[in-house]
């Protein structure tokens, strides 16, 4: 019996969830089960223990049930979402949507969430440009469009879920309808390796060389535990941070917004709107966007000095919403779903690795919701250490493997740190110079195309690039690569996630063309001797001599992953290297990524 | 227009520019500032070099002008 089934209320297209005043969506509870080391007194030691249940927490727990490696989840609520709160993250990126259709859910995330395509900015009375996706050429190779609209709770629920339903299907794992025929691909996952503990707080740690101590408590006793690894997935205030005396580079500005989500009878048509100076906003700016359940975010800019209580009263909201829309609406015309007033800044942790502690997404680092750069790198540190973590765990790869993690994510947040930092500094300008500029800008942008691109009203989340990472070769790897659409050998369809996740936590190599004997030969040595899956990649099935093998009739694969013979690809879709020669500098591509033992 | 240039996006980096640029002005007086502005004018003018395509230029510059 799936315990999230009974009580989450349902996400229907009518009224998915309830607003009480002041209190927000009605979420989903856990059930909170009392730990077996309350009833045993027993110090248990665990391999990986992850504290914090929202979306990294919850992504990592999800890809580690995967690759079929144990892990603990402490959260210290019993729901997902912030109590009281809407939602945080409302906008899930293409390299995320791809991960959550490794992790299975994101069919749920693309039939609950919102698509949209026209996006027009403003500026005082005018329109200072518009444009529509559909139309633009962009050539997009990724069977997952380039975001979802949809409240994080949604996706924070459905990880939940699926943890659950895992529970529930005792047995051999479904036969995977579209991978490689391979009889040794069979998955021996028979229950879930998760164990969710909702309700457990943690309340102080201390580490040795070798593992942490944790101490836990709970509605029914307090308890201690050991782990090798710690997963600090807390988000923004983690108590890891100052346990582990952590430095943080820290920005701070005095910009602040008031978010009003309201649902509307005659809903507005489904246009992402943007001012940048609004005239019913006293010349700031807001940002207008629709979630799932027609519920749309109207995000404000208000005075530096405006009071957060005072802005988020129902009657002062109202007058707002009364403002953008030139008239006095009437209450029963839309409802006030949530409303919260926030201040951002930027924080990055200096290491993202102390000791046998890991910190991941908000933990590690904060950014100003410009772009959606928070949840959605949050969802990729997890991907990015999840699979490490596994291969660890599993005897594929050295201790030294999970020593990326920080190399890698954290020139991520840097760059994200950068990126929204600009978008923040051209929404709140400096007096002076800063704010001519912006004036500029924005008249040239009416006219001309060029200035547009100097408009920064967020830069959309896109794959970070690892060009300083210790696993990755710095000329051929370090890119994420998109989720093309292949051709199963029996001619069905599917795409670069399914070769993945057929490879189930090992390196896949993607070996282009047609291959000589003694390649072959070669490969199949290969593939025998280090913790691989081969698969040949060919323009037509005629050419194919392996037992694996899969249809690029465009040759999109074949060009994304660098145009040579060969490609090796990670779990998390990151390049490792490529190559034009199938000779032996495969055997220490398979090296660099595994840090060094394959 | 007499000269043809270009209003289609060029810059490598745009948003990298942006912010050299106001990094170049932080903590400048208004004077200071104005002052800076011309000499980068005068040294953009000159790389761009054709008179024909800087008339283009300050005609598109015009054009904008707020109301």
């Amino acid at each position: 019996m799936a315990p999230a089934a009974q009580h989450y209320t349902p996400a229907q297209a009518t009224n998915g969830y309830e607003f009480s005043a002041g209190s927000g969506y009605r979420l989903p509870t856990y059930p909170f089960v009392a730990p077996p080391e309350l009833a045993t007194g027993q110090l248990k030691r665990h391999d990986i223990v992850i504290v914090g249940g929202g979306l990294a927490g919850l992504t990592l727990a999800c890809a580690l049930n995967q690759y079929g490696v144990r892990a603990l989840l402490l959260d210290e609520d019993n729901s997902v979402g912030v109590k009281g709160a809407s939602s945080r993250g409302i906008c899930y990126a293409q390299k995320t949507l791809e991960i959550f259709k490794r992790l299975g859910i994101y069919e749920r995330i693309a039939a609950k969430g919102v698509q949209w395509s026209v996006g027009r900015t403003f500026a005082g009375d005018d329109e200072v440009y518009s444009f529509d996706l559909r139309k633009q050429a962009t050539h997009n190779v990724s069977e997952q469009p380039p975001f979802v609209n949809i409240q994080q709770f949604y996706v924070e629920g459905f990880l939940v879920e699926q943890l659950y339903d895992r529970q529930q299907s005792v047995g051999p794992e479904p036969v995977e309808g579209h991978a490689p025929a391979s009889t040794s691909s069979a998955r021996t996952l028979s229950e879930s390796t998760i164990d969710l503990r909702w309700n457990n707080r943690v309340t102080a740690f201390s580490q040795n060389p070798n593992f942490a101590t944790l101490s836990i408590s709970t509605p029914a006793g307090d308890y201690t535990l050991e782990a090798a690894h710690v997963i600090d997935c807390t988000g923004a205030r983690s108590p890891f941070r100052s346990w582990c005396q952590a430095s943080v580079t820290a920005k701070k500005g005095d910009d602040r917004w008031c978010i009003a989500d309201v649902r509307f009878k005659n809903p507005p048509p489904v246009e992402r709107h943007t001012w940048i100076e609004a005239p019913f906003n006293e010349g700031r700016a807001v940002w207008q966007h629709l979630m799932a359940d027609g519920v749309w975010r109207i995000d404000y800019q208000m005075r530096p000095d405006a009071d957060p209580e005072e802005v988020s009263r129902e009657e002062v909201v109202r007058q707002r919403i009364n403002r953008q829309l030139g008239r006095n609406v009437p209450h029963d015309e839309y409802e006030i779903v949530w409303v919260g007033p926030y201040a951002y800044r930027s924080e990055c942790l200096d290491q993202l690795r102390h000791g046998r502690v890991f910190f991941v997404g908000d933990a590690a680092h904060v950014v100003s919701p410009f772009g959606a750069r928070g949840g959605n790198s949050g969802v990729q540190d997890a991907d990015n250490l999840a699979w490490k973590l596994a291969a660890v765990s599993l005897g594929r790869a050295g201790s030294g493997l999970l020593d990326s993690y920080h190399h890698e994510r954290h020139e991520a947040a840097t760059h994200n740190v950068l990126v929204t930092n600009r978008t923040a500094r051209f929404l709140r300008p400096a007096d002076g110079a800063e704010r001519l500029f912006r004036s500029a800008a924005i008249s040239l942008a009416k006219r001309h195309p060029f200035a547009r691109q100097l408009v920064n009203t967020g830069r959309m989340s896109t794959p970070n690039v690892y060009s300083r990472s210790p696993v990755c070769s710095p000329a051929s790897g370090g890119k994420a690569l998109q989720n093309i659409a292949l051709q199963w050998a029996d001619g069905s369809s599917g795409g670069v996630a399914d070769l993945i996740a057929w490879a189930n936590g090992r390196l896949l190599l993607l070996v282009f063309g047609s291959l000589s004997p003694a390649e072959a030969r070669r490969l199949s040595a290969l593939s025998a001797s280090a913790q691989l899956r081969c698969v040949q990649v060919v323009s037509s099935s005629v050419q194919s001599t392996a037992k694996e093998h899969v249809v690029d009739t465009e040759g999109h694969l074949q060009h994304a992953a660098g145009g040579g013979r060969w490609a090796l690809l990670r779990p998390d879709s990151y390049l490792v290297a490529s190559g034009m020669r199938l000779d032996a500098v495969l055997i220490p591509a398979v090296r660099l990524a595994t840090g060094g033992a394959a | 227009m007499t000269a043809h240039i270009t209003t289609d996006l060029n810059f490598e980096d745009a948003d990298a520019f942006y912010e050299s640029l106001l990094d170049a002005h932080q903590g400048l007086s208004r004077e200071q500032s104005e002052s800076l502005n011309a000499r980068l004018v005068l040294v953009l003018a000159n790389q761009v070099g054709s008179t024909q395509a800087l008339l283009a230029c300050i005609k598109a510059a015009q054009a904008s002008k707020d109301a």
